[in-house]
Protein backbone atom coordinates (compact mmCIF):
# COMPACT_ATOMS: atom_id res chain seq x y z
CA UNK A 1 0.00 0.00 0.00
CA UNK A 2 1.45 3.31 -1.03
CA UNK A 3 0.32 6.89 -0.53
CA UNK A 4 0.91 9.91 -2.75
CA UNK A 5 3.79 12.20 -1.78
CA UNK A 6 2.74 14.75 0.84
CA UNK A 7 3.38 18.49 0.57
CA UNK A 8 5.89 20.26 2.79
CA UNK A 9 6.14 23.81 4.09
CA UNK A 10 9.86 23.73 3.37
CA UNK A 11 11.07 25.23 0.08
CA UNK A 12 14.88 24.85 0.33
CA UNK A 13 14.85 28.15 -1.59
CA UNK A 14 14.69 30.63 1.29
CA UNK A 15 17.96 32.14 2.55
CA UNK A 16 17.00 31.42 6.18
CA UNK A 17 16.68 27.72 5.31
CA UNK A 18 20.11 27.68 3.65
CA UNK A 19 21.98 28.61 6.86
CA UNK A 20 21.17 25.30 8.59
CA UNK A 21 19.85 22.89 5.97
CA UNK A 22 20.94 19.84 8.01
CA UNK A 23 18.01 20.18 10.42
CA UNK A 24 15.56 20.42 7.51
CA UNK A 25 17.14 17.39 5.84
CA UNK A 26 16.68 15.43 9.07
CA UNK A 27 13.01 16.35 9.34
CA UNK A 28 12.46 15.37 5.69
CA UNK A 29 14.27 12.03 6.09
CA UNK A 30 12.38 11.12 9.25
CA UNK A 31 8.90 12.26 8.31
CA UNK A 32 8.52 12.85 4.57
CA UNK A 33 11.27 10.98 2.66
CA UNK A 34 9.47 11.61 -0.65
CA UNK A 35 7.87 15.04 -0.59
CA UNK A 36 6.68 17.91 -2.72
CA UNK A 37 8.29 21.10 -1.40
CA UNK A 38 6.64 24.52 -1.66
CA UNK A 39 8.32 27.30 -3.57
CA UNK A 40 8.51 28.94 -6.92
CA UNK A 41 10.85 26.57 -8.72
CA UNK A 42 10.12 23.28 -6.99
CA UNK A 43 6.41 23.01 -7.77
CA UNK A 44 5.67 19.59 -9.23
CA UNK A 45 9.05 18.25 -8.16
CA UNK A 46 9.50 15.42 -5.69
CA UNK A 47 12.39 15.65 -3.26
CA UNK A 48 14.10 12.52 -1.96
CA UNK A 49 16.30 12.66 1.13
CA UNK A 50 17.23 9.20 2.46
CA UNK A 51 20.66 7.83 1.62
CA UNK A 52 19.20 4.59 0.27
CA UNK A 53 16.83 6.40 -2.10
CA UNK A 54 19.52 8.87 -3.17
CA UNK A 55 21.88 6.00 -4.02
CA UNK A 56 19.14 4.25 -6.01
CA UNK A 57 18.51 7.42 -8.04
CA UNK A 58 22.23 7.95 -8.73
CA UNK A 59 22.83 4.32 -9.63
CA UNK A 60 19.80 3.70 -11.83
CA UNK A 61 20.22 6.20 -14.69
CA UNK A 62 17.86 4.20 -16.92
CA UNK A 63 15.03 4.99 -14.48
CA UNK A 64 16.29 8.28 -13.01
CA UNK A 65 17.42 10.11 -16.12
CA UNK A 66 19.72 13.12 -16.04
CA UNK A 67 18.53 14.37 -19.43
CA UNK A 68 17.95 18.03 -20.11
CA UNK A 69 14.26 17.99 -19.19
CA UNK A 70 15.28 17.42 -15.55
CA UNK A 71 16.28 21.04 -14.98
CA UNK A 72 16.08 24.49 -16.58
CA UNK A 73 19.48 26.14 -16.81
CA UNK A 74 19.13 28.14 -20.00
CA UNK A 75 20.45 25.61 -22.46
CA UNK A 76 18.50 24.72 -25.60
CA UNK A 77 20.47 21.52 -26.25
CA UNK A 78 21.54 18.90 -23.68
CA UNK A 79 24.71 19.68 -21.75
CA UNK A 80 27.38 17.10 -22.57
CA UNK A 81 27.97 14.73 -20.80
CA UNK A 82 25.81 15.65 -17.76
CA UNK A 83 22.45 15.62 -19.54
CA UNK A 84 23.20 12.59 -21.68
CA UNK A 85 22.20 9.16 -20.37
CA UNK A 86 24.05 5.89 -20.93
CA UNK A 87 25.09 4.45 -23.36
CA UNK A 88 25.91 7.73 -25.18
CA UNK A 89 27.08 9.28 -21.92
CA UNK A 90 29.95 6.87 -21.42
CA UNK A 91 31.49 7.65 -24.83
CA UNK A 92 31.64 11.37 -24.19
CA UNK A 93 32.69 10.88 -20.60
CA UNK A 94 35.53 8.61 -21.71
CA UNK A 95 36.80 11.39 -23.98
CA UNK A 96 36.68 13.97 -21.17
CA UNK A 97 37.88 11.97 -18.15
CA UNK A 98 41.60 12.24 -19.07
CA UNK A 99 41.40 16.06 -19.10
CA UNK A 100 40.43 16.07 -15.41
CA UNK A 101 42.40 13.05 -14.17
CA UNK A 102 44.64 13.44 -11.10
CA UNK A 103 47.77 13.11 -13.28
CA UNK A 104 46.74 16.23 -15.20
CA UNK A 105 45.91 18.16 -12.05
CA UNK A 106 49.52 17.82 -10.85
CA UNK A 107 50.53 20.00 -13.82
CA UNK A 108 48.13 22.81 -12.89
CA UNK A 109 48.98 22.90 -9.19
CA UNK A 110 51.90 25.40 -9.47
CA UNK A 111 49.67 27.92 -11.28
CA UNK A 112 46.93 27.52 -8.64
CA UNK A 113 49.51 28.08 -5.91
CA UNK A 114 50.91 31.16 -7.66
CA UNK A 115 47.45 32.70 -8.07
CA UNK A 116 46.26 32.03 -4.51
CA UNK A 117 49.49 33.59 -3.18
CA UNK A 118 48.85 36.72 -5.24
CA UNK A 119 45.28 36.93 -3.93
CA UNK A 120 46.40 36.45 -0.31
CA UNK A 121 49.14 39.09 -0.77
CA UNK A 122 46.40 41.61 -1.51
CA UNK A 123 44.68 41.13 1.86
CA UNK A 124 47.09 39.50 4.35
CA UNK A 125 48.30 42.75 5.93
CA UNK A 126 44.84 44.31 6.14
CA UNK A 127 43.60 42.26 9.09
CA UNK A 128 40.27 41.67 7.37
CA UNK A 129 38.72 40.67 4.04
CA UNK A 130 35.60 39.43 2.39
CA UNK A 131 36.83 35.89 1.77
CA UNK A 132 34.21 35.21 -0.90
CA UNK A 133 34.94 38.32 -2.97
CA UNK A 134 38.70 38.42 -2.44
CA UNK A 135 39.65 34.71 -2.55
CA UNK A 136 36.91 32.13 -3.08
CA UNK A 137 35.42 33.66 -6.20
CA UNK A 138 38.50 34.88 -8.13
CA UNK A 139 40.67 31.79 -7.56
CA UNK A 140 38.61 29.03 -9.19
CA UNK A 141 37.04 31.26 -11.83
CA UNK A 142 40.39 32.58 -13.03
CA UNK A 143 41.88 29.09 -13.09
CA UNK A 144 38.93 27.67 -14.95
CA UNK A 145 38.76 30.44 -17.54
CA UNK A 146 42.48 29.93 -18.18
CA UNK A 147 42.14 26.14 -18.46
CA UNK A 148 39.10 26.25 -20.70
CA UNK A 149 40.65 28.88 -22.96
CA UNK A 150 38.21 31.76 -22.47
CA UNK A 151 39.65 35.30 -22.37
CA UNK A 152 40.67 36.02 -18.75
CA UNK A 153 40.05 39.76 -19.24
CA UNK A 154 36.32 38.99 -19.43
CA UNK A 155 36.07 36.90 -16.24
CA UNK A 156 33.73 39.38 -14.49
CA UNK A 157 31.34 39.23 -17.43
CA UNK A 158 31.37 35.42 -17.27
CA UNK A 159 30.70 35.42 -13.53
CA UNK A 160 27.68 37.67 -14.08
CA UNK A 161 26.37 35.31 -16.77
CA UNK A 162 26.88 32.30 -14.49
CA UNK A 163 24.96 34.03 -11.69
CA UNK A 164 22.22 34.88 -14.19
CA UNK A 165 21.62 31.14 -14.55
CA UNK A 166 22.23 29.93 -11.01
CA UNK A 167 20.82 32.86 -9.01
CA UNK A 168 18.53 34.94 -11.28
CA UNK A 169 16.83 37.78 -9.33
CA UNK A 170 13.40 36.58 -10.47
CA UNK A 171 10.12 37.05 -8.59
CA UNK A 172 8.12 34.41 -10.45
CA UNK A 173 8.64 31.11 -12.23
CA UNK A 174 7.85 32.75 -15.58
CA UNK A 175 10.28 35.59 -14.98
CA UNK A 176 12.95 33.11 -13.91
CA UNK A 177 12.43 31.07 -17.08
CA UNK A 178 12.74 34.16 -19.32
CA UNK A 179 15.83 35.48 -17.49
CA UNK A 180 17.60 32.14 -17.57
CA UNK A 181 16.78 31.62 -21.25
CA UNK A 182 18.10 35.07 -22.20
CA UNK A 183 21.30 34.53 -20.22
CA UNK A 184 21.72 31.11 -21.80
CA UNK A 185 21.71 32.70 -25.26
CA UNK A 186 24.54 35.03 -24.19
CA UNK A 187 26.58 32.08 -22.90
CA UNK A 188 26.07 30.25 -26.20
CA UNK A 189 27.26 33.38 -28.05
CA UNK A 190 30.45 33.64 -25.98
CA UNK A 191 31.24 29.95 -26.43
CA UNK A 192 30.46 29.91 -30.14
CA UNK A 193 32.81 32.83 -30.69
CA UNK A 194 35.70 31.17 -28.82
CA UNK A 195 35.07 27.69 -30.28
CA UNK A 196 35.10 29.16 -33.83
CA UNK A 197 38.42 30.84 -33.08
CA UNK A 198 39.93 27.60 -31.68
CA UNK A 199 38.67 25.57 -34.63
CA UNK A 200 40.58 27.95 -36.87
CA UNK A 201 43.66 27.94 -34.64
CA UNK A 202 44.30 25.62 -31.67
CA UNK A 203 45.86 26.81 -28.42
CA UNK A 204 47.06 25.01 -25.29
CA UNK A 205 43.66 24.82 -23.60
CA UNK A 206 40.74 22.45 -22.91
CA UNK A 207 38.58 23.71 -25.78
CA UNK A 208 41.36 22.95 -28.27
CA UNK A 209 41.84 19.48 -26.76
CA UNK A 210 38.10 18.81 -26.91
CA UNK A 211 37.94 19.95 -30.54
CA UNK A 212 40.56 17.31 -31.37
CA UNK A 213 38.93 14.58 -29.23
CA UNK A 214 37.32 11.58 -30.94
CA UNK A 215 34.10 9.83 -29.95
CA UNK A 216 33.56 6.52 -31.79
CA UNK A 217 36.49 7.53 -33.99
CA UNK A 218 34.73 10.70 -35.12
CA UNK A 219 35.56 14.29 -34.14
CA UNK A 220 32.93 16.13 -32.11
CA UNK A 221 30.65 18.57 -33.89
CA UNK A 222 30.96 22.29 -33.20
CA UNK A 223 27.68 22.08 -31.25
CA UNK A 224 29.03 19.21 -29.13
CA UNK A 225 32.09 21.30 -28.20
CA UNK A 226 29.87 24.26 -27.31
CA UNK A 227 27.56 22.02 -25.23
CA UNK A 228 30.52 20.65 -23.26
CA UNK A 229 31.74 24.22 -22.79
CA UNK A 230 28.32 25.32 -21.48
CA UNK A 231 28.42 22.67 -18.77
CA UNK A 232 32.00 23.57 -17.84
CA UNK A 233 31.05 27.24 -17.74
CA UNK A 234 28.35 26.69 -15.11
CA UNK A 235 30.14 23.98 -13.14
CA UNK A 236 33.60 25.54 -13.20
CA UNK A 237 32.59 29.06 -12.23
CA UNK A 238 30.52 28.30 -9.15
CA UNK A 239 31.02 25.05 -7.29
CA UNK A 240 34.61 25.40 -6.06
CA UNK A 241 33.89 28.96 -4.89
CA UNK A 242 30.91 27.75 -2.88
CA UNK A 243 32.94 24.87 -1.45
CA UNK A 244 35.73 27.21 -0.33
CA UNK A 245 33.13 29.53 1.21
CA UNK A 246 31.47 26.70 3.14
CA UNK A 247 34.75 25.22 4.38
CA UNK A 248 36.29 28.52 5.52
CA UNK A 249 32.99 29.68 7.06
CA UNK A 250 32.92 26.47 9.11
CA UNK A 251 36.56 26.81 10.21
CA UNK A 252 36.10 30.49 11.12
CA UNK A 253 33.33 29.46 13.52
CA UNK A 254 35.07 26.37 14.95
CA UNK A 255 38.45 27.41 16.37
CA UNK A 256 39.56 23.89 17.36
CA UNK A 257 39.10 22.59 13.84
CA UNK A 258 40.72 25.71 12.39
CA UNK A 259 43.71 25.36 14.70
CA UNK A 260 44.18 21.74 13.72
CA UNK A 261 44.26 22.68 10.01
CA UNK A 262 46.72 25.50 10.73
CA UNK A 263 48.99 23.25 12.84
CA UNK A 264 48.92 20.18 10.61
CA UNK A 265 48.56 20.78 6.85
CA UNK A 266 48.60 16.99 6.31
CA UNK A 267 45.06 16.87 7.72
CA UNK A 268 43.76 19.24 5.02
CA UNK A 269 42.72 16.55 2.48
CA UNK A 270 40.73 14.79 5.22
CA UNK A 271 39.22 18.07 6.43
CA UNK A 272 38.09 18.79 2.86
CA UNK A 273 36.35 15.40 2.50
CA UNK A 274 34.66 15.73 5.89
CA UNK A 275 33.44 19.27 5.26
CA UNK A 276 32.27 18.36 1.75
CA UNK A 277 30.21 15.70 3.53
CA UNK A 278 28.87 17.85 6.32
CA UNK A 279 28.38 21.12 4.43
CA UNK A 280 27.49 19.59 1.04
CA UNK A 281 28.15 22.83 -0.90
CA UNK A 282 26.39 21.32 -3.93
CA UNK A 283 23.46 19.76 -2.06
CA UNK A 284 21.15 18.88 -4.94
CA UNK A 285 21.21 17.12 -8.30
CA UNK A 286 18.12 16.88 -10.53
CA UNK A 287 16.73 13.78 -12.22
CA UNK A 288 13.55 12.87 -14.11
CA UNK A 289 11.85 9.46 -14.02
CA UNK A 290 11.43 7.43 -17.21
CA UNK A 291 8.79 5.06 -15.78
CA UNK A 292 6.45 4.68 -12.81
CA UNK A 293 8.36 3.65 -9.71
CA UNK A 294 8.25 3.79 -5.91
CA UNK A 295 10.52 4.98 -3.14
CA UNK A 296 10.16 4.66 0.65
CA UNK A 297 6.61 3.42 0.10
CA UNK A 298 5.58 6.38 -2.06
CA UNK A 299 4.54 6.03 -5.71
CA UNK A 300 6.43 8.15 -8.22
CA UNK A 301 4.93 8.62 -11.68
CA UNK A 302 6.82 8.50 -14.96
CA UNK A 303 8.04 11.97 -15.93
CA UNK A 304 8.37 13.22 -12.35
CA UNK A 305 11.14 15.72 -11.73
CA UNK A 306 13.20 14.54 -8.78
CA UNK A 307 15.34 16.69 -6.51
CA UNK A 308 18.02 14.33 -5.19
CA UNK A 309 19.24 15.68 -1.85
CA UNK A 310 22.92 14.71 -1.71
CA UNK A 311 23.28 16.90 1.36
CA UNK A 312 20.71 14.88 3.23
CA UNK A 313 22.21 11.53 2.19
CA UNK A 314 25.51 12.84 3.60
CA UNK A 315 24.01 13.22 7.09
CA UNK A 316 21.52 10.32 7.16
CA UNK A 317 21.54 8.68 10.60
CA UNK A 318 20.51 5.41 8.91
CA UNK A 319 24.00 4.96 7.42
CA UNK A 320 26.39 7.32 9.25
CA UNK A 321 27.86 7.10 12.73
CA UNK A 322 27.48 10.49 14.42
CA UNK A 323 26.55 12.28 11.17
CA UNK A 324 26.29 15.68 12.88
CA UNK A 325 29.78 15.46 14.32
CA UNK A 326 32.49 17.01 12.13
CA UNK A 327 35.42 14.63 12.57
CA UNK A 328 38.51 14.99 10.38
CA UNK A 329 39.60 11.50 11.57
CA UNK A 330 36.33 9.84 10.52
CA UNK A 331 37.17 6.22 9.75
CA UNK A 332 34.48 5.70 7.12
CA UNK A 333 33.46 8.57 4.85
CA UNK A 334 31.54 7.49 1.75
CA UNK A 335 30.24 11.00 1.13
CA UNK A 336 28.33 11.97 -1.99
CA UNK A 337 29.63 15.54 -2.11
CA UNK A 338 30.62 14.95 -5.73
CA UNK A 339 27.47 13.00 -6.49
CA UNK A 340 27.75 9.36 -7.48
CA UNK A 341 27.03 6.86 -10.20
CA UNK A 342 27.92 7.52 -13.83
CA UNK A 343 27.60 11.32 -13.46
CA UNK A 344 30.10 11.62 -10.58
CA UNK A 345 31.48 15.17 -10.78
CA UNK A 346 33.87 15.27 -13.73
CA UNK A 347 35.84 18.10 -12.13
CA UNK A 348 36.18 16.53 -8.68
CA UNK A 349 39.95 16.03 -8.91
CA UNK A 350 40.44 19.64 -10.02
CA UNK A 351 38.17 20.82 -7.20
CA UNK A 352 40.07 18.82 -4.58
CA UNK A 353 43.42 20.15 -5.76
CA UNK A 354 42.22 23.77 -5.75
CA UNK A 355 40.63 23.42 -2.31
CA UNK A 356 43.76 21.78 -0.85
CA UNK A 357 46.19 24.34 -2.27
CA UNK A 358 43.96 27.25 -1.24
CA UNK A 359 43.61 25.96 2.34
CA UNK A 360 47.34 25.21 2.62
CA UNK A 361 48.36 28.68 1.48
CA UNK A 362 45.65 30.54 3.41
CA UNK A 363 46.45 28.86 6.73
CA UNK A 364 50.16 29.33 6.17
CA UNK A 365 49.66 33.10 5.91
CA UNK A 366 46.51 33.67 7.97
CA UNK A 367 46.30 30.85 10.52
CA UNK A 368 44.20 32.66 13.12
CA UNK A 369 40.99 34.25 11.85
CA UNK A 370 37.33 34.50 12.80
CA UNK A 371 34.07 35.97 11.54
CA UNK A 372 33.68 39.75 11.82
CA UNK A 373 31.82 40.76 15.00
CA UNK A 374 28.05 40.44 14.78
CA UNK A 375 28.15 38.86 11.32
CA UNK A 376 25.24 36.66 10.28
CA UNK A 377 26.36 34.57 7.36
CA UNK A 378 24.24 34.59 4.21
CA UNK A 379 24.20 31.19 2.48
CA UNK A 380 22.60 31.06 -0.95
CA UNK A 381 19.92 28.44 -1.50
CA UNK A 382 20.87 25.78 -4.06
CA UNK A 383 24.63 25.87 -4.51
CA UNK A 384 25.76 27.23 -1.16
CA UNK A 385 27.95 30.26 -1.63
CA UNK A 386 28.47 32.66 1.31
CA UNK A 387 28.79 36.10 -0.26
CA UNK A 388 29.21 38.07 3.00
CA UNK A 389 32.05 35.97 4.43
CA UNK A 390 33.75 38.84 6.27
CA UNK A 391 36.79 37.59 8.17
CA UNK A 392 39.05 39.40 10.66
CA UNK A 393 42.48 38.41 12.04
CA UNK B 1 42.86 -10.67 3.24
CA UNK B 2 42.19 -10.16 -0.50
CA UNK B 3 41.11 -7.03 -2.33
CA UNK B 4 39.69 -6.10 -5.72
CA UNK B 5 37.75 -3.31 -7.44
CA UNK B 6 34.38 -3.95 -9.04
CA UNK B 7 34.86 -2.08 -12.32
CA UNK B 8 31.10 -1.97 -12.91
CA UNK B 9 30.66 0.06 -9.72
CA UNK B 10 33.85 2.17 -9.73
CA UNK B 11 33.11 5.76 -10.85
CA UNK B 12 36.53 7.28 -10.28
CA UNK B 13 35.89 9.11 -6.99
CA UNK B 14 39.54 8.42 -6.15
CA UNK B 15 39.08 7.80 -2.44
CA UNK B 16 40.94 4.46 -2.56
CA UNK B 17 44.13 5.74 -4.15
CA UNK B 18 44.04 8.76 -1.84
CA UNK B 19 43.75 6.64 1.31
CA UNK B 20 45.56 3.47 0.18
CA UNK B 21 48.34 4.75 -2.08
CA UNK B 22 50.38 1.55 -1.66
CA UNK B 23 47.51 -0.56 -2.97
CA UNK B 24 45.91 1.61 -5.67
CA UNK B 25 46.80 4.33 -8.13
CA UNK B 26 44.87 6.45 -10.60
CA UNK B 27 44.86 5.36 -14.22
CA UNK B 28 45.04 7.95 -17.02
CA UNK B 29 41.29 8.57 -16.72
CA UNK B 30 41.29 8.93 -12.92
CA UNK B 31 39.83 5.49 -12.20
CA UNK B 32 41.36 3.04 -9.75
CA UNK B 33 43.94 0.45 -10.76
CA UNK B 34 44.82 -2.38 -10.39
CA UNK B 35 41.35 -3.90 -10.17
CA UNK B 36 42.01 -7.68 -10.19
CA UNK B 37 41.66 -9.60 -6.94
CA UNK B 38 44.95 -10.05 -5.11
CA UNK B 39 46.24 -10.80 -1.61
CA UNK B 40 46.91 -7.83 0.70
CA UNK B 41 50.31 -7.89 2.43
CA UNK B 42 49.73 -7.77 6.19
CA UNK B 43 51.49 -4.41 6.54
CA UNK B 44 48.93 -2.89 4.15
CA UNK B 45 45.85 -4.28 5.90
CA UNK B 46 44.98 -0.89 7.42
CA UNK B 47 45.16 0.83 4.03
CA UNK B 48 42.98 -1.90 2.55
CA UNK B 49 40.33 -1.40 5.24
CA UNK B 50 40.36 2.38 4.74
CA UNK B 51 39.89 2.00 0.98
CA UNK B 52 37.01 -0.41 1.63
CA UNK B 53 35.37 1.89 4.21
CA UNK B 54 35.58 5.07 2.13
CA UNK B 55 34.40 4.10 -1.35
CA UNK B 56 31.11 5.94 -2.00
CA UNK B 57 30.15 3.34 -4.59
CA UNK B 58 31.07 0.27 -2.47
CA UNK B 59 33.29 -0.77 -5.37
CA UNK B 60 36.25 -1.87 -3.24
CA UNK B 61 35.67 -5.52 -2.35
CA UNK B 62 37.56 -6.84 0.66
CA UNK B 63 37.57 -10.50 1.63
CA UNK B 64 38.85 -11.47 5.05
CA UNK B 65 40.28 -14.98 4.98
CA UNK B 66 39.01 -17.06 7.84
CA UNK B 67 41.62 -19.85 7.74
Amino acid sequence: MTDAAPDSHYTLERPEEAVDPQSIYRDLRDNTPVVQLSGRSTTGTLTISRHEDVMTALRTPELFSSDSSAVQIGNTRPLVPLQVDPPHHSKHRKALDPLFAPKQMVKYEPRVRELIRELIDEVADNGHCNFHDDIAEPLPSTIFVELLGLPVSRVDEFLALKDGIIRPPARSLEERYEMVKATGQKIYAVLEEVVEARMAERQDDFLSTIIDAKVDGQPLSRDDVVDIGYLFFLAGLDTVSASLDCIVAYLAQNPDHRQRVADDPAIIPHAIEELLRYESPVPIVPRITTADTEMSGCPIAEGSRITVLLGSANTDERVWDNPHLVDFDRESNKHLGFGGGVHRCLGSHLARMELRVALEEWHDRVPDYRLADGLELRYSPGIRQVDNLELVW
Amino acid sequence: MRIRVDTELCQGHGRCYMLAPDLFEADDDGYSQPTAERPVPSELADQARRAFMNCPEDAVILTEETS
